[in-house]
């Protein structure tokens, strides 16, 4: 083999170890969740958000920059295509304090408005955030028409990859037959707190019991 | 055995001057689909990086930003698969590696495209879209080697994320079978296309042949005659 030709033979295996390296990063990262400490059992009553009584209701917190929440977005509009009649949701922004004016006003906000069955809610500084232990964006919490938990995940089957997911198949199930194998599923998106303030939320919650 | 027959002699100088064509033909088309796939492929990582910088700029943590990984995954990733193809169509443009690796690259760029856009259903047409250009090559074994990567991908993540390929998490056995078909349908009738112009890039070059030596015999035939009528009777 000449010179010329082992060089492009190196180049190719190197470009092959590369690609593939690139690629399992891509797919690491799509499928590693965010943090989640799973909804209340019971609809907090100190909670701002109106639950209806006659129907369940579906809580999503969503980051208003997060890219990935469009995904869960997306999902969220094929449920609520199939079951609006028996389900209602809230979309709940996070707005946290000392942001600009015009920091909450992306594309998300009328995307979720859009669906139909869907009430967007601003959440200032997370307060509803943390009243259901959302820690990230998409992290979705679904309560029967007595405010009993049902499931409490997410709704996406990577970081911001639309498609269908073990959370959504569950809310499905048990939207359905009102069963599921688990009540929970991982939840894929940016976090709405950062780590210092996450740290702090727990002190605080330590703090009060 | 040599042949003193003028006519077969004829006959075998148009057919090497038939092939000689029908191969320079080709190696035109092979290298013009090279340096055509070489544009497509800054072209995609372009449209790769854009699509990363307008669909997922930042990824956050309450009010602290952070570069997406999109965007240094379309940069890096993308510079990666399209460099060995680049750097082939220039240097080695028509060597039949050059295309292969062009077809593998041009797939592995579909794969990307789906994850920098969400995996949006619409973004799985550039698979078939990909298949239809590379037919510009008129070699359906080009054609396989995308497909080969189209299966290994789908083969891939369906064992370790199916829902990222077939859309539900339980797929059915056979449910790889179901999105194989309909690759191997585009491709068989691309693969037909291919034949079929070879067949007539051929039947082309022989004409082409044919039309030469007719020239040659016609200009030896009027030289003959001008000499003649200028030798003095």
């Amino acid at each position: 083999m000449d010179r010329g030709m082992t060089g492009w033979v190196a180049f190719g295996v190197i470009w092959v170890l590369t690609v593939a390296a690139g690629f399992t990063f891509l797919w690491r990262y799509k499928l590693r969740p965010g943090e989640a400490e799973g909804p209340p059992a019971v609809w907090p009553t100190e909670s701002r958000i109106p639950r209806r009584q006659d129907r369940a209701t579906l809580v999503l917190f969503a980051h208003p920059q997060c890219p990935c929440t469009r995904a869960s977005l997306a999902e969220l509009a094929r449920l609520m295509a199939r079951f609006e009649d028996r389900l209602s949701a809230d979309v709940v922004f996070l707005r946290p304090s000392d942001v600009g004016a015009d920091w909450d006003h992306t594309d998300l906000w009328p995307r979720a408005s859009a669906i139909r069955g869907v009430t967007t809610v601003r959440d200032d500084d997370g307060v509803e955030a943390a009243r259901f232990r959302a820690l990230t964006s998409g992290a979705t919490a679904l309560y029967d028409a007595q405010g009993r938990l049902l499931f409490g995940g997410g709704i996406t089957s990577a970081r911001g990859h639309e498609g269908d997911s073990l959370g959504l198949r569950r809310i499905r199930s048990l939207l359905l037959t009102g069963e599921a194998d688990r009540h929970d599923a991982p939840v894929f998106g940016c976090a709405l707190r950062n780590e210092p303030a996450r740290r702090a939320a727990r002190g605080s919650e330590e703090e009060r019991q | 055995m040599r042949t003193e027959d003028p006519v077969a002699l004829a006959t075998q100088a148009i057919v090497r001057r038939a092939e000689q064509r029908f191969q320079a033909h080709r190696l035109e088309i092979v290298t013009w689909t090279d340096r055509f796939f070489a544009r497509l492929m800054v072209g995609q990582w372009l449209f790769g990086i854009l699509i990363a910088l307008v669909l997922s700029p930042y990824a956050w943590e309450g009010k602290v930003r952070t570069v997406h990984v999109h965007v240094w995954l379309a940069v890096f990733l993308g510079g990666a698969i399209s460099v060995l193809p680049i750097a082939l169509a220039v240097w080695r443009g028509g060597w039949v590696v050059t295309r292969h690796v062009i077809a593998a690259a041009q797939m592995l760029w579909s794969a990307l495209l789906i994850h920098l856009t969400g995996g949006r259903i619409e973004t799985h047409f550039h698979v078939f879209g990909s298949l239809g250009i590379l037919a510009f090559y008129r070699d359906w074994t080009v054609l396989v080697t995308g497909t080969v990567i189209v299966v290994a991908d789908h083969l891939i993540r369906g064992i370790a994320w199916p829902e990222s390929v077939y859309g539900i998490v339980n797929p059915e056995w056979w449910r790889f079978l179901e999105h194989a078909f309909w690759v191997t349908f585009s491709v068989v009738f691309l693969a037909v296309s291919c034949l079929r112009s070879l067949k007539e890039m051929r039947l082309i070059a022989e004409r082409g042949a044919h039309i030469e030596a007719l020239s040659e015999a016609e200009w030896r035939r009027s030289s003959v005659l001008e000499r003649a009528a200028k030798v003095p009777a």
